[in-house]
């Protein structure tokens, strides 16, 4: 019994830790229809960057995020200014090709950079854990859950009640009616993929505690990502928040009663079984044809 | 309220227009005085719609010019020509479904965003003139019927105090009782000395909105007066139904009209 | 033997080849003969056949993601399945790989089959995350399920039965070989309109399956075929590294270098593929001499993806060709200068219409011979559809008579263009059923109403803009057979057919031109040839005359008059009055979502009831002239179109 209380409140802590990391990526899908491939790359760039960080300052890793996210935020905007807006318009598979090739860039980079071989943040309280009863939960799953709780909050706070927010929320529901209240495409879809990046930067700082990464681990992460949006509905945050602990849960029980080695496998099978059944994932909209009313 | 003082706020003159194959304007001369409510009818394919496309800003001009507010719009971005006054309600799907009603009207303001005090001073007003802004205030524009999204469409576009207002077919899909909740908005629009261009397919709703009416068919203007001539008007049938000029179908049928 | 000219019938023959195929011809000799030529370089045929390897996949990429347009990130998985297959199968049997390296393929083409069944049903980004997901789900598999595959450690293989003096020569040849089927296999698909089909779902998927192209089938099949040579090579594969581990065999940078090659040479074209191939394998080659080891490779292959995406999309060939054609721009045989609003005589109009086959399928419903005036061919019962709050359908009953030239009209917001596409099964009802040829068909997909002799044009025209005129009217399926997906496009009886199509509309002389280059009323006319490729019994034209200037009227008119002769029911939808009155009977009109009036032209024209529907009869003017009201409870006139519905 202790056993499966302990599953589900781990699963619920990775949870909320994978839907940080996905909420960037349903975000700048909602805003502009882009499937950010690079969104795991951004994950394990921070990531290596936290590690080189507390390696050689002893900054707290998770606390990093304080840096990371502003830095990523900037970076991501000039990305996005710089080499994602010049193919506006054009057909979907063309971003995620660039934003494919982007992830592999970033791949290389770290590879010569950082070299190939794992890494992992470990902070004086890497190995401890709390004990709530008979339920033993690391304390790097718990902070990181905290941290991750805290920037989902804020980032709610932002998209609601911030003008910015709220333009990034108009354009996703409804592109033309934004534009006829005067809301800049262009600015409005750079500022979301900034606040993408910077929720990645969040998620990365956190991911180098409580996974070792070494510089191809990101498809390994967007694979995650992108099953858990499908799981909620692309472009849904809601969707991405149920998705995300949904597929957390399923990834530790599975680890915990089945097989460590095969508890990765259940976000492919979930993306197989949601495909099967409801295409367009729990939240999300239903595509239609061209219906013209009346 | 401003002082009316007769002057055009409108003008378009020799405006050719289309879509990739043809043109849908053939050259449009039209113009709306200051404090007036004017009606373009006229049968599909008229080009009604695309004349408020172009003012708006969101088609450009094959040629001729369109002058508003003293300002030559036609080479203008749609933000721009809403900065200087001209707001739009298109024909359906304006609003953000899954924000509230007093979000969606806050966006309409969007351009004067960081004038918070204005902002907070149009939205009180638009609440006492549109009733809807505030009863249904914190309810999700998606769950509003047909009528009560007309609504809170026509209110949005006023937190910019626009000088020009145009109604792309605002009755398009209304029950009556929403009908007449329009035609009273619209009306308090012109006690206010608000401007209205709209477009209605509805013939006799659309006159009986206005002070002035405009008939287009083939993307040209055909006919201008006030409401009342205009809607008289013998040629009306002819251009709906393409009979013959003079040739009134359904004109001798026993009225039930006062 | 000669023609009448006397030059030799081969160097005809040879010069109608285009010289593209002569150009891959070329190079096939000069591979084919390297090894003969120079035999001990065993480095430089390793590059080359691992280029051949890399241009097998990525010519097979091009089937599902070139002509189809459906992005397979994936792709290398195909190989690393068909290298374990022939790797465990040839572990267990004894058997020695080269020959069993078919099965490789047919694994490859099982799995695909199989999930483009789960994920091609829909349109959307599904496909693309999913092939991500396999790769990545295949090295776990291939990881963990260590009693079949052994796991990390990997599989030994035995080694070649060859001497190792001349090793790689017959992997060579075994590649070269593979090479050729796959791009000969491309080359057919994309004769057939199989090939048309999918080119058609890439340009636009919804008009594709307007047009009879089953694009769930269609699909799925094009998703196997581009697997099939590349599970083979697995297989051949395996048995050159003789080693295979789980890390290798589905490694993401295979997926990359097959995206990148197509993308490069060229994605969607026949050759571009394979060109690209050579291209990235030769980088490849330079980054692992003069680089470092797998990260150098990674950036530069990533590097490369971005700047092909950014700066060349189309492609290193078809820019090549775009760049060529504007330098020496060609005579182009159909350039007539009578130009765009030629009109072919009533004689060639009457002549074609004789010639061409307008008439039966199989699936169709029997015609009751004679009386076939009065028999319905489409019935609408209780057909209603909402949207949110708004009842834009409601509760329809209507008749459309076989033979008829029927027209639906009405105000905007009056129902009508909602009820056609209910009927064309572009939207769903909510409630009623249509009936075609006494048949059910409201729960069809759209292909399996053109299947059935539905065929509809657009209001705005679709056709493939980057197909030719000819291609756009071959393109379409009448039934659902395989014989007929499999038929040429090129030539033979479909070809010849749908010429004789074009001819009938008048649009025969721009068979070979771009339909993208058409003026708008060119392209309805060719649209129209497009539908009657379905050998349709019901046409559903939507708004036809929308945007067509009225010396291309007549013809329309005309054409619709002579195809309607040869027995084909239409139920037009349009705004033109007059076209209306002077084309169609019986014509019916539409108010609020219903029909009020249904009669021949001469009543319908002086029937008040249409004038009140167009000019609106609830509201009234008061006398002030601005700011008038709804008129209170009653006077509402005879015929019920307030909001008491009756």
């Amino acid at each position: 019994m202790a056993q499966l209380i302990q599953a589900l409140v781990l699963g619920l802590l990775i949870g909320g830790v994978y839907a940080l990391m996905a909420s960037g990526l349903t975000l700048i899908f909602g805003v502009m229809h882009i499937i950010n491939i690079a969104q795991g790359a951004f994950l394990i760039v921070v990531a290596t960057f936290t590690w080189w960080l507390w390696r050689d300052t002893g900054i707290d890793p998770i606390l990093a995020s304080a840096v990371t996210a502003p830095l990523m935020f900037g970076l991501g905007w000039l990305l996005y200014r710089l080499v994602i807006s010049r193919i506006r318009g054009q057909s979907p598979s063309m971003s995620v090709l660039l934003t494919f090739g982007i992830a592999l860039v970033l791949e290389g980079i770290l590879n010569v950079v950082a070299g190939n071989k794992f890494k992992s943040a470990t902070p004086s309280y890497f190995a401890d854990s709390f004990a709530v009863g008979p339920v033993h939960l690391p304390k790097t799953q718990v902070y990181g859950f905290l941290a991750a709780v805290v920037v989902l909050a804020g980032l709610y706070v932002v998209l609601t009640y911030t003008w910015t927010g709220r333009a990034i929320r108009a354009m996703s529901q409804n592109p033309s009616a934004a534009a006829l209240v005067g809301v800049s495409p262009a600015g409005t879809a750079a500022l979301a993929f900034a606040l993408g990046s910077a929720s990645a930067g969040v998620g990365g700082s956190i991911l180098s505690v409580l996974y070792p990464f070494f510089p191809a681990s990101h498809f390994d992460w967007i694979s995650r990502l992108l099953g858990i949006v499908v799981l909620g509905g692309m472009g849904s945050l809601p969707g991405a928040l149920v998705g995300a602990l949904a597929l957390g849960l399923a990834e530790t029980l599975t680890a915990t009663y089945a097989s460590l080695r095969w508890s990765t496998l259940v976000f492919y099978l979930v993306i197989m079984v949601v495909l099967l059944l409801r295409p367009e994932g729990l939240f999300g909209a239903r595509l239609r044809e061209d219906g013209v009313a009346a | 309220m401003r002082a009316v003082t007769g002057a055009n706020l409108l003008t378009m003159s020799g405006v050719t227009a289309g879509y990739g194959g043809g043109d849908v304007l053939q050259g449009v001369d039209l113009t709306c005085v200051e404090g007036t409510v004017t009606c373009i009818v006229g049968p599909n394919g008229a080009g009604k719609s695309t004349v408020l496309r172009v003012l708006s800003g969101l088609l450009r001009p094959r040629s001729g010019t369109v002058t508003m507010a003293g300002a030559r719009t036609d080479r203008l971005p749609p933000d721009e020509i809403l900065r200087l006054g001209v707001a739009q309600v298109p024909q359906s799907h304006a609003l953000f479904p899954a924000m509230t009603v007093r979000e969606n009207v806050l966006m309409g303001g969007y351009l004067i965003r960081r004038q918070r005090a204005l902002l907070a001073e149009r939205l009180d007003m638009i609440g006492a003139r549109i009733p809807i802004v505030r009863e249904r205030a914190h309810d999700a524009a998606g769950n509003l019927s047909g009528g009560q999204r007309r609504m809170v469409e026509i209110a949005r576009c006023l937190m910019l105090d626009p000088k020009l207002i145009l109604l792309d077919e605002p009755s398009l899909g209304l029950d009556p009782r929403s009908l007449a909740a329009v035609a009273d908005v619209i009306r308090t629009l012109h006690e206010s000395d608000t401007t209205v261009l709209l477009v209605e397919q509805n013939v006799r709703l659309g006159l009986g909105l206005a002070t002035h009416g405009v008939v287009m068919e083939g993307g040209r203007v055909r006919l201008t007066g006030t409401a009342a001539e205009v809607g008289e008007h013998p040629e009306m049938a002819a251009l709906y139904l393409g009979g013959a000029p003079g040739q009134t179908p359904g004109r001798d049928r026993p009225s039930a009209r006062a | 033997m000669t023609s009448a000219t006397g030059t030799p019938n081969q160097l005809r023959l040879l010069s109608r080849i285009p010289a593209s195929h002569l150009a891959a011809g070329a190079a096939f000799l000069a591979l084919a003969l390297y090894p003969v030529v120079n035999p001990w370089n065993a480095y430089s045929q390793g590059v080359a056949l691992l280029a051949f390897l890399l241009a097998i996949q990525a010519s097979g990429w091009n089937i599902i993601s070139g002509y189809a347009g459906y992005t397979s990130l994936g792709q290398s998985m195909f190989l690393g399945l068909g290298s374990y297959t022939v790797a465990i199968v040839g572990l267990h049997t004894g058997v020695n790989p080269f020959w069993l390296a078919p099965l490789g393929g047919v694994t490859a083409v099982v799995v695909a089959v199989l999930v483009g069944s789960v994920v091609l049903r829909t349109r959307g980004h599904a496909f693309v995350i999913i092939t991500i997901a396999l790769l990545l789900a295949a090295q776990i598999i291939a990881t963990n399920f260590d009693a079949l595959t052994n796991g990390s450690d990997g599989i030994t293989l035995e080694l070649p039965f060859w001497s190792s003096d001349y090793q790689n020569i017959p992997f060579y040849y075994a590649f070269l070989l593979l090479l050729v089927l796959a791009v000969l296999f491309s080359a057919w698909i994309r004769r057939t309109k199989f090939g048309t089909g999918l080119i058609a779902i890439r340009e636009d998927e919804g008009k594709a399956a307007a047009i009879g192209v089953d694009t769930t089938r269609f699909k799925i099949a094009a998703y196997g075929a581009s697997t099939f040579f590349a599970g083979v090579a697995g297989g051949v594969y395996a048995y050159f590294l003789t080693f295979l581990n789980p890390v290798g065999a589905f490694a993401i940078l295979g997926s990359v270098m097959i995206v990148l090659s197509s993308l490069l040479g060229g994605r969607g074209t026949l050759y571009g593929p394979v060109v690209g191939a050579f291209i990235v394998q030769g980088l490849n080659e330079a980054a692992t001499v003069y680089g470092g080891g797998t990260g150098s490779r990674v950036l530069l292959m990533g590097l490369a993806l971005v700047a092909v995406v950014l700066f060349l999309p189309a492609g290193l060939l078809p820019t090549a060709q775009r760049l060529w054609r504007q330098r020496r721009p060609q005579t182009v045989e159909h350039t007539d200068q009578r130009g765009a609003l030629a009109t072919p005589s009533r004689a060639d109009v009457i002549e074609a219409r004789d010639r061409a086959e307008l008439g039966d399928g199989e699936d169709r419903a029997d015609v009751i011979a004679g009386d076939d005036v009065a028999v319905p061919l489409l019935e609408l019962r209780g057909l209603t559809k909402r949207f949110g709050g708004i009842l834009a359908v409601d509760n329809v009953d209507l008749t459309v008579r076989k033979g008829t030239i029927t027209a639906i009209i009405g105000p905007n917001g009056s129902g009508k263009t909602t009820l056609f596409n209910l009927v064309t099964g572009t939207m769903a009802a909510n409630a009623g059923e249509i009936r075609f040829a006494g048949r059910r068909i409201d729960g069809l997909p759209p292909w399996k109403r053109g299947h059935l002799g539905l065929g509809r044009t657009f209001q705005v025209t679709r056709l493939f803009r980057e197909m030719s005129v000819l291609e756009n009217v071959v393109a379409p399926l009448p039934d659902g057979r395989w014989r007929t997906m499999l038929a040429d496009a090129v030539s033979g009886a479909e070809a010849d057919r749908a010429r004789e199509l074009l001819d009938v509309v008048g649009m025969g002389r721009f068979a070979a031109q771009r339909a993208g280059s058409l003026s708008y009323g060119q392209q309805k006319l060719v649209e129209l040839a497009q539908v009657l490729m379905l050998e349709p019994e019901l046409m559903l034209l939507d708004e036809p005359a929308g945007g067509v200037n009225p010396s291309l009227l007549d013809r329309l008119k005309d054409v619709i008059r002579e195809v309607n002769a040869r027995g084909i029911t239409f139920l037009v939808v349009e705004h033109n009055i007059p076209m209306v009155l002077d084309l169609c009977d019986p014509i019916v009109v539409f108010s609020r979502g219903r029909p009020i009036a249904e009669g021949p032209p001469a009543q319908i024209r002086s029937d008040p009831i249409v004038l009140d529907a167009y000019l609106g009869d609830d509201w009234r003017p008061t006398s002030s002239g601005s700011g008038g009201g709804p008129v209170p409870g009653g006077s509402v006139p005879d015929h019920e179109l307030s909001t008491g519905r009756g």
